[in-house]
């Protein structure tokens, strides 16, 4: 039988995004995958060169739009690296609590986009619910609902409100049952798991090679999780478990961040705790005056020549909720970085399409794609 | 680094369903789910319900332990229309600068007494809500506050001239309080002795009045040398008084004031 090539996007339902997945297929079975990205490519890491270091983060907000508060401390890790600053132990503690309500908020959305996806159509809007109650929780502290623009170089914008981590625990409570409740919906239907078990195998191998992290590896039996392998911000000081999954499968992938939120509601708690006890400073005492505030304008460099600012080089990398990030900045003493570099794990976990999708048929294709967790966003920068 | 966690979980598989995980759990939790929803909807209805502005909704949410949430209330940190205090502004230019979207422009309004004076009007077609602008007011004038509604049918109506900005602020909506936070700065305005001439500009410009130009000892002239033309005054800086607004440093024509660490 004749093969041909089909294209699977840029507008379609499996997607979650705008791009283009390219499959060359004999029949009903893809023989051949190429995914086509660069529909969503605003150039974020060129503007990053014209902005101010704090400006940038209003850019990160809208690198990937489910989890803004990530990358907003992916970049300012990097910034504070580069620009030599060090946060006061409270704002790190925050920062851990934000990821971690981001990674409870993304795995959330996935949930219900992807179990829509399979066919279940009632746990999206469950997702949809309890999501809300965390962005809920987000808009109380930071003051916005999807683009938070609450992380600073040398801290965070503001504390916690008065009150908050009891609202926080309340919500921890009740997404505690909701998990429980998410599962069974899933593992008691046999639509879900004759979707998802044995499809779309990635074994680690092949994962390694392909430079695949997140829940996509982890799924695969490789215990592999920045947040303990090289822990930054206070996550040394936290107690959790890291998720694997032998299955290497979209089941796998889909267990493995059920146990993800888990670990979340459990790291929430912990840092609830370290809130209430410890007060202080929520932002460092000195900064720079054009990381805090403007500088001259334009065409006035030679102020800042003057001024000497500190030169320096900032690497971060962290576990967002789609795996591996990494950031790098050069500064070499101006009010903008110099150069900044952004490394998505989203764009390289599609990228390995071929790898996964091969072998497998048409119908597979949602479930497939779905499970890596696509955020074109972030991918094409 | 060491740390004190490091286990992994291995997530198993579930125990295959009979008949009850079949059939009995999922009809379970449908039914339950739907009669919760026949009398308690998960959703907040909007039109009939204001979200953040309607003090009804506020006392719904309220904490049940009684504590208030925020400095005010929870909604207190959101991030909505901005409150203008047109008379502590000091048109210092700060929120302008601040902004990454350049939607901010200095536009001069009535200060009273015959005199006018420079005050942001904000266009909402191109502001972004990053708070930006409120965290650099140096006067706490410039304030965000929960009003979210401002969608219109025209355009023109989405640019807030001070005057409309100034009614948001005399409504006394909860607002953002979060400037208070604000770090320490470690410059301040230092001066190039060698190339300033006297000429004022800085401290005739300076929206807080923290600078004085002081006179200094005339030069003597050296034999064989020119003295500059200058005035033989120079600007003083009261660093606890300074805003860090930049204004003297742009206005300088011969670029004499600049960035620095006092030592």
């Amino acid at each position: 039988m004749s093969e041909m090539w089909i294209n699977m996007g840029p507008q379609h339902p499996m997607t979650h995004g705008l791009w283009n997945l390219r499959i060359k297929v004999d029949g009903e079975l893809i023989v051949d995958a190429d995914p086509e990205i660069g529909y969503l490519h605003r150039g974020i890491e060129k503007i990053c060169e014209y902005r101010r270091y704090n400006e940038v983060i209003t850019l990160m907000d809208r690198t990937c739009y489910v989890a803004g508060i990530a990358w907003e401390q992916l970049y300012i890790m990097a910034a504070e690296g580069a620009l030599g600053i060090t946060p006061p132990a409270r704002a790190e503690y925050i920062r851990v609590l934000s990821q971690e309500l981001q990674r409870l908020s993304s795995h959330i959305i996935w949930y219900a986009a992807y179990v829509q996806d399979i066919g279940l159509m009632t746990p999206f809007l469950y997702g949809m619910r309890d999501r809300d109650l965390v962005l809920d929780l987000f808009q109380s502290y930071t003051g916005a609902r999807m683009t938070y623009e609450y992380m600073r170089v040398g801290g965070v914008r503001n504390d916690v409100p008065v009150g908050f981590t009891d609202r926080c625990r309340k919500v921890m409570d009740w997404l505690d049952g909701k998990l429980v409740e998410y599962e069974k919906v899933c593992d008691n239907s046999t639509i879900f798991l004759d979707r998802t078990i044995g499809v779309g195998i990635l074994k680690a191998k092949e994962a390694i090679q392909d430079g695949i992290t997140g829940p996509v590896l982890r799924a695969a039996n490789v215990a592999r999780d920045i947040r303990r392998d090289r822990p930054y911000s206070a996550y040394p000081e936290i107690d959790f478990d890291v998720a694997i999954h032998d299955g290497a499968d979209c089941y796998g992938r889909y267990r493995v961040r059920m146990e993800e939120m888990k670990q979340s509601v459990r790291i929430v708690r912990q840092v609830l705790d370290w809130l209430d006890r410890n007060p202080g400073p929520v932002l460092a005492e000195k900064v720079p005056r054009f990381v805090g505030t403007p500088s001259p304008p334009p065409g006035k460099e030679i102020y800042v020549e003057r001024r000497g600012y500190p030169k320096g080089r900032g690497f971060s990398s962290m576990e967002e909720p789609h795996g591996e990030a990494m950031a790098y900045i050069i500064n070499e003493g101006a009010e903008h970085p110099y150069r900044a570099k952004l490394r998505s794990p989203v764009f390289v976990n599609i990228a390995a399409a071929k790898d996964y999708l091969i072998g497998y048929r048409i119908s597979d294709i949602p479930a497939i794609m779905g499970s890596v967790d696509v955020c074109l966003g972030e991918a094409d920068r | 680094m060491e740390t004190k966690y490091g286990k992994t979980v291995k997530v198993a598989a579930p125990p295959p369903a009979g008949v009850r995980g079949i059939v009995v759990q999922p009809m379970a939790l449908v039914a339950r789910q739907f009669f919760k929803s026949l009398w308690r909807p998960s959703t907040i209805l909007y039109p009939m319900k204001e979200r953040l502005e309607n003090p009804e909704f506020r006392e719904e949410v309220k904490v049940e332990s009684g504590a208030p949430i925020g400095v005010g209330e929870i909604w207190d940190n959101y991030r909505g229309v901005h409150a203008l205090n047109i008379k502590t502004c000091i048109s210092c230019n700060l929120c302008a600068f601040s902004c990454p979207d350049t939607c901010i422009e200095m536009v001069n309004v009535d200060a009273g007494g015959g005199k006018s004076k420079k005050c942001p009007q904000i266009d909402y077609g191109k502001c972004s809500f990053c708070g930006f602008c409120s965290d650099a007011c140096p006067e706490g004038c410039l304030t965000m506050t929960p009003a979210y509604t401002i969608t219109t049918n025209n355009r023109k109506n989405m640019v807030y001239s001070p005057e409309r900005m100034f009614e948001v602020f005399k409504v006394k909506l909860p607002q953002n309080p979060t400037r208070i936070a604000l770090p320490a700065n470690e410059d301040v305005i230092l001066l190039d002795q060698d190339l300033c001439i006297g000429c004022n500009a800085c401290a005739r410009d300076c929206p807080t009045k923290c600078i004085t130009m002081i006179e200094i000892p005339r030069a003597e002239a050296k034999p064989g040398e020119k003295l500059p033309k200058r005035i033989w005054k120079e600007p003083s800086v009261n660093d606890s008084e300074c805003v860090r607004c930049g204004t003297c440093i742009s206005v300088c024509p011969r670029e004499c004031l600049y960035w620095g660490a006092r030592k």
